[in-house]
C-alpha cells in the first residue's frame, strides 16, 4: 500500500499502467503464421479423427487428409484407385477382388497389406467397438451375423494374399464401390489401434498425404506433409485448421490474411459477391443435399394426403430461396439433388395459395396447432417463421418447437411433430442415398425416413435400383420411385444448397468439392 | 485462524458430494440423449443400443451415478463420450489458460477500477464523479459480446495490433482479457465508491482529522483500507465465475478455456465432460470465496476479535 495517495501519484500511477498497457499493444502484431501452411478454419473442434468413429463433417474433411480407403471419387465424381491399384467385380457386382497398390505405408512405416484392411473392416463392424457406421459395410456377406455377435469371423472378407483382398456381398448392391470410399472404409493400421486404444482418435496413424504434427484441442491442429505419401507430397509444406466458433471473428481473420480460405457465412454472403475486391475470389460448388420440410406421415393430420398437398401449394418456396437465402441454392424438383438426376420430375406442386385454401375448405377441419420442430440454429428458426406466416395465411395454425440437436432427434425418431425441417447431405453421389435410407419403409426413424412413409411400391422400386448391374435400369427404378415419392409428398423439398467459399488471392489451385471426401488436400498451392 | 480454514475445507466434501448428486440429476434430466449425437444421421435400432451400451448408458440412474462417484473416488473423471479423452487431461489442460485470462482481466480491471471509485467518493456530486459514474454503469450495462466484437474489429482489423483470435501469450490474451475486464472495471469503481463513501463519514475518520493526520495519508490507509471488504467481495466473486469460464469472451475470440469446454459438453450432452467441469468450477468457486474469507481475517480485525472470542 503506498503511502501517498495524492494527486501526483494518482496520476503518475494511472500514466503508468497506461504505458505499460500501451508498449504491450505497440510490441504485438495481428498476423501469426508458420510459412508453407494453409491455413483453414473450423467451426468447432473435431471429436475425433478416428475413420471408425467419424460422424461429422469436419472429423471426415480431416481424415480424407490423413487416410485412404481401397478406392475414392475423383473430381467428377467418379470411383478411382486409392489403395486398391485395381479390383475385378464378378458375381454381377456380389463380388470384388481388391488388388492393392505394393508400398503404401503407413506414417508409422509399416506397409498397408490386405490383413489391414480386412481389421479396418472388421473394426468398424465389431458389436463390441463404438462405432456406429456398421450401415456402411453391413451389405459384405456374413457381417449382419458378425454385427449380431453370432459369428467370430466376417465370411464375406477374405485376405487372399499380403496384397489382394476379396469382399463378397450378401446380395449385388449397386452403390457399394461408393461406400468403400466413405470415411468409415477407411485403412488404419492393426499395430497402432490396438496400441493406442480409444487414443487412436487423438493420435491417428495413417497413409495420407498429411499426418497429425500437433493437436491443441479447441484452438489448433497442425498436419505436417507426407514427404512419402504414395501419389507424391503435397503442394503445400501443411494445414493448420483453426477452430473459430464466431463467424465475424473468422471473417477478421480472413480478412487479416490469418486464414486463407473461408466458407462464406450466410450474412457475408453479398458482400463478397458485390465487393470488386473479393468477388473474384469467391468459389462455389453445387452441394449434393436436399432441404425440405417434412411431414410426419404416420398420424393425423397429415397421415392425409390431402393437407400434405394444401402446405405444399401454400410456401413459396422460390421466394424464400431468392429472398431470405440470397439465391444460396438450386429449387430442388424432389429429393435427388439435380447433380444426381437422369431423369425427369413430373409435376411438383408449385406455389398456389387458392388452391391449399381450397383444399383446406374441402378436408375436415385441422383442430389444434400443427406442432412444427426445428433445431435452435437461428437460420432453421428464421425459415420456421417464414413458413408459418405462410400456413397461417391459408388458414394453418402453426406452433414452432425449438430442441436442440439430440433432442430433436430423439423426438423425430419418436415421431412427436406433425411437421419438421431438416436436411439431408450426401454420403455418396449416388441417387439411392437420397432415397433407400429416406423413403424405404425399414428405416422408420432413426434409419433416416422419418416422414414414416411407407409405399411397397417405393420400396420394391428402391430394392431393385441397389441390385441392378445396369446404370440405365438403376435410373429406371429410382426414377420412378422418386416420381411416386414426389407425387405422394411425404416431404416438401426445398432447395439444394450452393456452398460458397472465399479465398486469398495468393492460393493457387483451389477448388471446392460437392462431397468432402474429394479433397486430399494436395493440389493446393501458394 | 488454522480451525476456521479447517473447517471451510472440511465443509468441501459434503458440498462437492452434494454438487455432484445434483448435477447428476439435472443433466440426466434434461431433454437430448448423447446417443443420438453419437450415431449420426443413419442409424439402426441394434446400433443405436450398442452405443447406448458401450458409453454405459443403458443402466439405471443410481448405478450410473454409483459408478461415477466410485471412478471420482479413484481421481478419475473417465472420457469424453465424443473425443474419447480423459476429461481430466482436458480439464488440466484448459485451466491455465482460464486461469490466465482470469488474472489478466482482475490486473487490468483492480487498479483503474479502485481508483475511479475511490476519485469518485472523494469528488461526489462533482462533475467527475458523474462522469466516472456514467462511464463505470456504462461499462456494466454492454454485454461482453458486443464489447468484444468491437474491440476486435479496432485492435485485429483496422489497426492490425492484436490477433483477433486464438490462444496462446499475453498477445493473444490482451483483447479477451479487456474483454472480460470491463464489466468487472464498472462494479468494483461502483462498488469502491460506495464503500469509500459510507467510511468517509466515519467518526474515527474524524477522529484521524483531529488528530492531525495528513490527508493523503487518511485516505491511503484510513479510507481505503476499511474500504476494502465490500471490494475484495466484489472481486472474489467475479474472479471465481472466470476460473469458471467466460462462454462469450471465449467464444468470441476463440480462447480455449473451461467456459467453452463446459458450453460445449453441454451442447452434446457430454455427461463426463459437464460433470468434471462442474465439480473442478465448484471446487474453484468454494476455494476462492475461502481465499476472501481469509483475506477479510487480515484486512478487518473485527473478523479477527470476532474469531479469538469464539
Amino acid at each position: 500500500m503506498p503511502r501517498v495517495i495524492g494527486n501526483k501519484i494518482r496520476k503518475t500511477g494511472l500514466f503508468s499502467y497506461l504505458i505499460a498497457f500501451s508498449l504491450i499493444l505497440v510490441a504485438c502484431t495481428a498476423r501469426n503464421r508458420i510459412e508453407g501452411y494453409i491455413y483453414y478454419r473450423l467451426n468447432s473442434n473435431p471429436t475425433t479423427l478416428d475413420p471408425a468413429l467419424v460422424n461429422d463433417v469436419q472429423g471426415g474433411t480431416i481424415s480424407a487428409k490423413l487416410f485412404n480407403g481401397l478406392v475414392r471419387l475423383d473430381r467428377n465424381l467418379m470411383v478411382v484407385p486409392d489403395i486398391a491399384e485395381r479390383w475385378e467385380t464378378g458375381e454381377r457386382g456380389a463380388s470384388y477382388l481388391f488388388h492393392l497398390r505394393r508400398g503404401v505405408k503407413f506414417a508409422n512405416g509399416l506397409e498397408v497389406t490386405a490383413r489391414d484392411v480386412k481389421f479396418s473392416f472388421m473394426r468398424i463392424l465389431d458389436p463390441r467397438g463404438k462405432s456406429a457406421n456398421s450401415w456402411v459395410l453391413d451389405k459384405i456377406a456374413g457381417a449382419k451375423e458378425f454385427i449380431r455377435g453370432e459369428a467370430t469371423d466376417v465370411a464375406g472378407i477374405t485376405v487372399i494374399d499380403r496384397h489382394t483382398i476379396e469382399i463378397r456381398l450378401e446380395r449385388p448392391f449397386s452403390p457399394f464401390l461408393y461406400l468403400l470410399t466413405m470415411t468409415a472404409a477407411y485403412v488404419v493400421p492393426e499395430e497402432e489401434v490396438r496400441k493406442l486404444g480409444p487414443d487412436f482418435g487423438t493420435h491417428p496413424v495413417g497413409t495420407g498425404p498429411f499426418a497429425v504434427k500437433r493437436w491443441d484441442h479447441n484452438s489448433e491442429l497442425v498436419l505436417e506433409r507426407n514427404d512419402r505419401y504414395f501419389e507424391g507430397p503435397a503442394q503445400v509444406k501443411g494445414i493448420v485448421y483453426r477452430v473459430i466458433p464466431e463467424d465475424l471473428t473468422a471473417v477478421t481473420e480472413f480478412e487479416i490474411g490469418n486464414l486463407d480460405v473461408l466458407t462464406i457465412p450466410a450474412y457475408e454472403y453479398s458482400r463478397y459477391r458485390t465487393s470488386s475486391r473479393w468477388s473474384n475470389l469467391v468459389a462455389s460448388a453445387k452441394g449434393l443435399n436436399t432441404y425440405y420440410l417434412g411431414f410426419n406421415c404416420a398420424r393425423p393430420p397429415f397421415n392425409n394426403f390431402k393437407l400434405r398437398e394444401a402446405v405444399a401449394c401454400a410456401i413459396d418456396k422460390g421466394k424464400i430461396l431468392r429472398t431470405f437465402y440470397d439465391g444460396r441454392g438450386r429449387l430442388a424438383e424432389g429429393p435427388v439433388p439435380d447433380l444426381l438426376r437422369k431423369w425427369e420430375v413430373g409435376a411438383p406442386r408449385r406455389y398456389d395459395p387458392e388452391r391449399a385454401k381450397r383444399i383446406l375448405k374441402e378436408e375436415d377441419k385441422v383442430t389444434r396447432p400443427i406442432q412444427f420442430y426445428v433445431t435452435s440454429d437461428p437460420e432453421v428458426v428464421d425459415i420456421a417463421e417464414i413458413i408459418q406466416s405462410y400456413l397461417r395465411k391459408v388458414g394453418l395454425d402453426v406452433k414452432i418447437t425449438q430442441l436442440e440437436w439430440s433432442a430433436y432427434k430423439a423426438a423425430l425418431n419418436r415421431g412427436d411433430e406433425d411437421m419438421f425441417w431438416i436436411s439431408w447431405w450426401a454420403d455418396y453421389p449416388d441417387p439411392e442415398n437420397f432415397l433407400f435410407p429416406l423413403f424405404h419403409s425399414s428405416n422408420h426413424g432413426a434409419g433416416g425416413n422419418r416422414t414414416w412413409y411407407t409405399n411397397n411400391e417405393v420400396d420394391r422400386l428402391i430394392e431393385e435400383g441397389q441390385a441392378a448391374g445396369d446404370a440405365e435400369e438403376r435410373d429406371r427404378c429410382y426414377g420412378r420411385a422418386e416420381n411416386i415419392i414426389v407425387r405422394d409428398i411425404p416431404w416438401v423439398s426445398f432447395w439444394h444448397r450452393t456452398d460458397f467459399t472465399i479465398r486469398q488471392p495468393y492460393v493457387k489451385k483451389y477448388r471446392i468439392y460437392p462431397i468432402y471426401t474429394i479433397d486430399k488436400g494436395t493440389e493446393i498451392s501458394f | 485462524m488454522n480451525c476456521y480454514i479447517a473447517k471451510k475445507v472440511a465443509l468441501l466434501v459434503p458440498l462437492l458430494f452434494g454438487i455432484t448428486f445434483i448435477t447428476f440429476a439435472l443433466t440426466n434430466a434434461l431433454p437430448g440423449d448423447p446417443v443420438y449425437n453419437l450415431v449420426g444421421e443413419r442409424s439402426t435400432p441394434e446400433i443405436i443400443s450398442k452405443v447406448r451400451k458401450e458409453i454405459g448408458a443403458d443402466k439405471g440412474i443410481a448405478r450410473r451415478y454409483v459408478g461415477y462417484v466410485s471412478l471420482l473416488l479413484t481421481g478419475e473423471m473417465g472420457r469424453s463420450y465424443f473425443t474419447n479423452r480423459r476429461v481430466l487431461d482436458d480439464i488440466v489442460a484448459k485451466f491455465p489458460n482460464t486461469l490466465m485470462l482470469a488474472l489478466g482481466a482482475m490486473v487490468i480491471a483492480v487498479p483503474p477500477g479502485m481508483l475511479l471509485g475511490l476519485i469518485a467518493a472523494l469528488k461526489k456530486g462533482r462533475f467527475a464523479d458523474r462522469v466516472i459514474s456514467a462511464f463505470s454503469i456504462s461499462l456494466l450495462s454492454v454485454p461482453v459480446f458486443w464489447s468484444g466484437l468491437l474491440l476486435m474489429l479496432l485492435f485485429g482489423l483496422v489497426l492490425k495490433l492484436l490477433p483477433p483470435s486464438g490462444t496462446g501469450g499475453l498477445r493473444y490474451m490482451l483483447l479477451p482479457a479487456i474483454t472480460l475486464s470491463l464489466p468487472a472495471l464498472g462494479t468494483i469503481a461502483r462498488v469502491t465508491r460506495v464503500s469509500v463513501l459510507d467510511v468517509v463519514d466515519m467518526p474515527f475518520i474524524r477522529t484521524a482529522r483531529a488528530k492531525g493526520i495528513a490527508s493523503s495519508r487518511i485516505k491511503a490507509v484510513h479510507i481505503l483500507k476499511n474500504a476494502l471488504i465490500p471490494v475484495v467481495t466484489v472481486i472474489g466473486l467475479d474472479f471465481a465465475s472466470y476460473l469458471n469460464g467466460a462462454v462469450l469472451t471465449e467464444t468470441i475470440f476463440g480462447w480455449d478455456g473451461i467456459g467453452r469446454f463446459t458450453m460445449e459438453g453441454i451442447i452434446k450432452r457430454d455427461y463426463p465432460v459437464i460433470m468434471g467441469c462442474i465439480i473442478v468450477g465448484t471446487t474453484l468457486f468454494v476455494l476462492s470465496n475461502l481465499v476472501v474469507d481469509i483475506l477479510y481475517y487480515y484486512i478487518d480485525p473485527r473478523v479477527r476479535i470476532r474469531g479469538t472470542d469464539r
